[in-house]
């Protein structure tokens, strides 16, 4: 186990899965970070630096700087994709989706399908996202649940740098696309990363607090703040399953399930708007299939149905935030 | 005319709403004459004979046996014996019984009054108007309303929960988390199964998608416990209830007892107390009165004399308002083989410990024999019921509405206690429960009465004055 930050846990798993299989390629914009300045063109690294290092030991031909336009980055890869390559795209920011929409939506997505299973598209899409860093509205979005409602494409969202890399492994080799998502806010969080080859298998939540009185079903940035107030509250003698998804698509309905149908409770906290919301999937999903179980209705932690606001007083109370996480467990907790 | 005469189910006391036709004891067309009984009525307190005031033949009988009437409902039409059928069929048609909506025969009871009219509210805060019924009719303060709906819109279960007393959730609290990195892939409930069982999730074969170890794949390996095997396996039969309908006395007990239960609240005021001058006073007192009164007796009369000195539990409560007594109307708790009855020791407070003897055994005997009148067992003040010969420590009884009080009693039973001389000696104690109306009587009140009344019990020469 090796200490590491989550931008290097994705560093390292791409350097350690380009260097496993010669497919492997990597492109976007800026990632070789330094071309045409005067530092040479291993300068920067990318601006999350997260392909230090990539284009020096790999090369022009599978580290590739693109244009500014993540219609083109999105579509080569596809290309890559379907000529047997395993293209690791960056978009610079989730928010940017809506430009390569198409690529997304209608091509990588529906390749399988309507080649009837006779062609795999094994594209990963990484892309940063997440507010919390006074962006304004066009540069700190959530876009995890635009995509989920996308049949044909995986949805991942790492929250600690052991899953980055058990999950960026699983991305690059699974026979699907992949949008891989990395929160900004956590490119420099700390953690034990395991050692050798780590592949964490789609569909599988994590469980990262055990209680028995209300379930936690979070995500992404969430899932650290979950957890330290279901530390707090277990001082009180209130347990909370905390679940930190993993992947949205697909999403791993069994372990929400067992939970709820243990504590009666659900809280869910999610980081983006709340309508046609994850967190409106989860409480719909609970609420067809654990009705009987439940104890209070589900209690759902989002922003308001607003664009992110560029004022740091505005953003920080625009963002669910422990107190507020605390406030709807406690609500659901006194549910009459 | 032919003499016709309406029989309807009369009215035998002021609580009395409704009877039932036990048992006709004239088939149609019979001739009796007065004083011949013509049926037996059972009420919610007792079973009577009816018997004939006037000449005459029983022409046509309307009320079926055994179905609860309300009073006034005809229940048989008399006439002379040339009375021609259609003019008694015409006569039942035409029955009106006096002072009740009730039509003849017809055996429902009337139809409650209509309910007060909700609350108008009015409120310009945005409500559905589900919600808005729901607080006019549960009389709630909208001020006190959180709207969670969209812009504050209250919604039903605004309402509805703030209708309700506060949650107090059962927590069951956290559970330790082995947080080492996963080496196989197991749902959480999964994992959790395997730890508790001691199995190994790497010898676990997961059916869920993409190989993930579910919970029935883990259960599935958990060792059932091996049965016992000890001769053969014993097989329960069947296990089918015996069906018998409530018979009408317990009909009445079940709904006094559980109206009393459900809209009195009783207060409990629980003494012990020392009975071994009262028992051994009981010896002498009964040769020199020439009867035999029981323990129970000299309760009456205790309760009775401590009734006389604390008129504020000597009540019986009708709706807002209390009715004070000066006499004591004591009840006593008759076990029967028909069920709970309570005939009534009138005047107890006036009356001496051999009079109330003579009184209860009669009582007594009537109750076993079921030849209670309605006099008997009409009214009273205070009850007292002692089950102390089936060797119980104590209990707590329901009130016996309209009163306000009843007193429960126990066994004698054997203690050790410290005596005033400071030596420790066995002595003879007896657990009272009174069982309080507190919408009527307070603590403070019916716990001065229980002093007097501890008082008489352990210095019983006061019962003699």
């Amino acid at each position: 186990m090796a200490q590491m930050m989550y931008r290097d846990a994705v560093l390292q798993t791409l350097f350690a899965e380009m260097e496993r299989d010669e497919n492997v390629v990597v492109l976007g914009e800026d990632i070789v970070g330094g071309m045409g300045t005067a530092g040479g063109p291993e300068a920067i690294g990318g601006i999350w630096s997260t392909s230090v290092g990539l284009f020096d030991k790999f090369g022009k031909d599978r580290v590739i700087d693109t244009p500014i336009s993540e219609s083109a980055i999105v579509g080569a890869a596809a290309g890559l994709a379907l000529a047997g390559k395993r293209p690791v795209a960056e978009l610079m920011f989730a928010d940017f989706i809506g430009v390569s929409l198409d690529q997304i939506w209608n091509q990588i997505g529906k390749f399988r399908y309507m080649f009837g299973g006779k062609t795999t598209c094994p594209a990963v899409i990484r892309m940063a996202y997440g507010a919390g860093f006074n962006a304004a509205a066009q540069h700190s979005q959530s876009v995890y649940a635009l995509l989920t409602a996308m049949p044909g494409i995986k949805v991942v969202t790492p929250s600690t740098p052991a899953d980055v890399k058990g999950l960026l492994t699983q991305a690059i080799r699974d026979d699907d696309p992949v949008i891989f998502m990395e929160h900004k806010a956590l490119y420099g969080t700390m953690g034990e990363v395991p050692d050798g080859d780590y592949a964490i298998p789609f569909g599988h939540a994590r469980l990262c607090r055990a209680g028995q009185d209300v379930t936690i079903v979070t995500l992404g940035l969430m899932v650290g703040f979950c957890e330290a107030v279901a530390d707090k509250l277990a001082t009180e003698g209130i347990g909370c399953d905390v679940i930190d998804l993993r992947t949205t698509s697909p999403m791993d309905e069994e372990a929400i399930l067992d939970s709820v149908e243990i504590t009666g409770r659900l809280v869910v906290v999610d980081e983006s708007p709340p309508r046609c919301s994850l967190a409106s999937d989860i409480a719909g999903l609970v609420t067809t299939k654990a009705f009987a179980s439940l104890k209070a209705p589900p209690a759902l932690v989002t922003t308001p149905h607003t664009p992110i606001p560029f004022a740091r007083e505005l953003e920080s109370n625009y963002l669910p935030s422990p107190d507020k996480i605390e406030a709807a467990i406690r609500q659901t907790l006194a549910w009459r | 005319m032919a003499n016709i005469r309406a029989f309807t189910m009369p009215k035998w006391g002021i609580e009395m709403t409704e009877g039932t036709v036990a048992e006709w004891m004239l088939k149609e067309g019979d001739a009796f004459v007065r004083g011949d009984t013509l049926c037996l009525i059972e009420t919610d307190k007792i079973t009577n004979d009816v018997d004939a005031e006037f000449d005459s033949v029983l022409r046509k009988v309307v009320a079926p046996m055994g179905e609860a009437l309300p009073v006034g409902t005809l229940l048989a039409v008399f006439a002379d014996a040339d009375a021609d059928d259609a003019a008694i069929d015409a006569f039942v048609g035409a029955f009106k019984a006096p002072n009740t909506a009730v039509a003849a025969g017809a055996g429902k009871t009337p139809a409650p009054a209509p309910a007060a009219p909700p609350r108008i509210i009015e409120t310009n805060r945005p409500i559905s108007p589900e919600a808005l019924r729901l607080a006019q009719e549960l009389d709630i303060d909208l001020a006190h309303v959180e709207g969670t709906g969209r812009n504050g819109r209250i919604t039903y279960q605004d309402v509805q929960q703030a209708s309700r007393p506060e949650a107090r959730p059962v927590l069951l609290g956290p559970l330790d988390l082995d947080d080492a990195p996963e080496k196989h892939y197991g749902s959480p409930l999964a994992r959790r199964l395997a730890a508790m069982h001691g199995i190994d999730l790497g010898t676990v074969k997961g059916t869920g998608a993409r190989g993930r170890i579910r919970k029935a794949d883990v259960l599935a390996l958990v060792p059932q416990p091996a049965a016992a095997r000890v001769g053969a396996p014993f097989t329960p039969g069947e296990n089918r209830p015996r069906i018998a309908p409530m018979d009408k006395i317990r009909k009445v007990v079940a709904r006094r007892l559980t109206e009393a239960a459900t809209t009195i609240p009783h207060i409990y005021l629980r003494a012990s107390v020392k009975v071994d001058d009262l028992l051994a006073m009981r010896k002498t007192a009964n040769l020199v009165l020439g009867v035999k009164a029981s323990i129970n007796d000299y309760l009456v009369r205790a309760a009775a004399v401590a009734l006389a000195r604390h008129p504020d539990i000597n009540i019986q409560v009708h709706g807002e308002a209390i009715h004070h007594f000066p006499h004591a109307d004591i009840a006593i708790a008759v076990a029967t083989e028909r069920g709970l009855v309570t005939p009534i020791v009138r005047g107890a407070d006036q009356m001496r410990i051999d009079q109330i003897a003579t009184a209860t055994s009669a009582l007594i005997a009537k109750a076993q024999t079921g030849k209670l009148a309605y006099a008997d067992v009409d009214g009273g003040t205070f009850s007292i019921s002692n089950l102390g010969m089936f060797g119980l420590d104590a209990f707590d009884a329901i009130i016996n509405p309209p009163q306000g009080a009843i007193l429960a009693v126990g066994a004698v039973m054997r203690a050790l206690a410290e005596e005033n001389d400071g030596e420790i000696r066995f002595e003879s104690r007896l657990a009272l429960t009174l069982s309080c109306d507190h919408r009527a009587i307070d603590g403070a009140a019916g716990a001065r009465f229980m002093a007097t009344l501890k008082g008489l019990i352990e210095a019983p020469e006061g019962l003699f004055e």
